[in-house]
């Protein structure tokens, strides 16, 4: 059974100030008998996420919601693990998948068939589990030949094409998403929305973060309103895209809605 | 990533247990298929479209130890069947070594995306750095492997103890990446710092020059690690009297060094991505 179980969660940067970032003033400090770590006076912390709780169970659909620098992204960095709490208590059961960006590590230089390998191990795929994989995403991209040609060959639009096809190939069960991942061209927006519908209902647990209530609405039945790091609401509701059909309605919102 | 049972994270102060520290770095051996393929990939992304591909790194060195070694030999009046492979080790050993120092100081900030969006044991990354600097090493130990047979009779049992040097020499550069890695990653005027002082470290350390030409300043090159990384390399090769206290001492500051940095190491990881 997966879970996510969180209480007190704190999320701090320290932000070191230019002069701060650098080692001479470290050494100057500490020759003058200054406490480095504790230097108050000179540190500035964001908090990121401000003793955020919650609980989430298997089969929920969590949307988090909220302005810019609301935590959202903070927030799924630290549920994957990335960011280690620094107060609070996380308890996290069953295989994580991250999309946070999902054109990251893409090589320019390298081949279709080798980004879909190097993205694929990035995802955390075995290489024998993406090779036994490797038709069914090759042939999801539509690219036929063009797999065997360096990427910086490829328009965006097939780029984004690769980059997707490849990061749903993942199976996961807690799956943390920033923003519902779209692919902009119409005919095959709608094909890449039905393979995400698919995904998410294969998983036992997602965690996405978007700017569109209207998405949310449609796939979540469980929303975390942020602001300034904290959860300042948490409601659930009955998402509407339960059926298969309402994909063409996600496909045409992801399209709409603007991403970021 | 499997994961059977939940990751509890429990503050800072709990994430600081040494235990997460000796499982990153377990884990991050552990991940072979992932920097063993990208460290490889990183070679084949700098040699693309080239023909020769990374055999342009044996050519490039062929030609640095062939003048070099003719010029120095000359220099310095030396014979040059005993001069080219002394060199050739000395400098090909050098370049595997400063390399991975440099690489170390930013072996996290050039992985920061990727570090950023998947989790994954930080010594996933000292790994492949490391990988790709045995990868080059590898291609120019061609040179190495031709002018010793051309210049010199080895026996296998110098080969074999030169082998015994080199895997010293790897399991040092995993706990030094570690610890220059972090360091450099939470100050950055680090960099520079370290990469002067490796220019400086290649003068100072018998590579071009033989170590009895200190006369009675020979304490000089006995206190200089760097020495000792190459002497247990090239010594059992070309016979000189001492290698095996390098032996020892490549050993010996593994075995002090190593721990070390794991206890470092555990204060600092879990504020790595946070300092990125």
């Amino acid at each position: 059974m997966a879970y996510i179980r969180a209480q007190d969660l704190v999320i701090e940067f320290p932000i070191y100030q230019l002069a701060h970032l650098s080692f001479k003033q470290a050494v100057l400090h500490a020759a003058t008998g200054g406490k480095i770590a504790r230097d108050a006076g000179n540190r500035v912390v964001v908090r990121a996420l401000d003793h955020v709780s919650f609980d989430i169970q298997e089969g929920d659909r969590v949307g988090l919601v909220g302005h810019n620098g609301a935590g959202k992204t903070s927030l799924l960095r630290t549920l994957s693990g990335i960011y280690e709490p620094m107060e609070g208590r996380l308890e996290v059961r069953g295989r994580v998948a991250t999309l946070l960006d999902f054109h990251f590590g893409i090589d320019p230089e390298a081949t279709g068939y080798e980004n879909i390998l190097l993205r694929g191990i990035m995802l955390g795929l075995r290489p024998r589990d993406i090779k036994a994989r490797m038709p069914e995403i090759a042939e999801f991209t539509e690219l036929g030949d063009y797999l065997d040609m360096p990427v910086r060959t490829y328009s965006t639009g097939m780029q984004l094409r690769l980059a997707f096809a490849t990061s749903t190939a993942v199976a996961p069960e807690i799956l943390l998403m920033d923003e519902w991942l779209s692919v902009g061209d119409a005919t095959f927006s709608e094909k890449a929305s039905l393979r995400l519908h698919d995904l998410v209902k294969r998983t036992s647990i997602m965690v996405m973060a978007s700017h569109s209530p209207k998405l949310i609405e449609a796939v979540c039945n469980r929303i975390f309103r942020m602001e300034h790091g904290r959860i300042v609401e948490q409601e659930s509701i009955t998402p509407r895209a339960v059926a298969a059909a309402a994909t063409q309605e996600l496909a045409s919102l992801a399209r709409n809605e603007p991403i970021g | 990533m499997l994961d059977a049972q939940a990751r509890v994270y429990n503050g800072l102060a709990e994430s600081r247990a040494v235990r997460h520290a000796v499982e990153d770095v377990a884990g991050g051996l552990a991940t072979t298929h992932l920097w063993a393929l990208l460290g490889w990939h990183d070679i084949r992304q700098r040699y693309r479209r080239s023909v020769l591909g990374p055999f342009w790194l044996t050519i490039s060195s062929a030609i640095m130890v062939g003048t070099m070694g003719i010029l120095y030999a000359k220099l310095f009046n030396q014979d040059i069947a005993r001069y080219m492979p002394y060199l050739a080790i000395g400098l090909i050993v050098w370049q595997f070594i400063a390399t991975v120092i440099n690489e170390s100081c930013t072996v996290f900030t050039k992985s920061d995306k990727m570090i950023k969006q998947i989790r994954l044991p930080l010594m996933t990354h000292v790994c492949r750095m490391l990988w790709r600097n045995v990868l080059i090493f590898a291609h120019n130990a061609v040179i190495i492997v031709v002018v010793t047979l051309f210049f010199l009779n080895v026996s296998l049992a110098g080969a074999l103890l030169s082998v015994v040097g080199l895997v010293g020499l790897i399991l040092n550069c995993i706990w030094v990446g570690l610890l220059i890695g972090v360091l450099c990653t939470r100050f950055r005027d680090v960099p520079p710092i370290v990469a002067s002082l490796v220019q400086i470290a290649f003068f100072l350390t018998p590579i071009l020059w033989y170590p009895e030409l200190l006369g009675n300043r020979i304490a000089l090159v006995k206190a200089n690690p760097f020495f000792h990384a190459i002497e247990a390399i090239r010594g059992p090769i070309i016979g000189t009297a001492s290698y095996m206290d390098s032996l020892l001492f490549l050993y010996a500051l593994f075995l002090v060094g190593a721990p070390l940095t794991l206890l470092f190491f555990a204060r600092y990881r879990p504020r790595v991505p946070y300092w990125l």
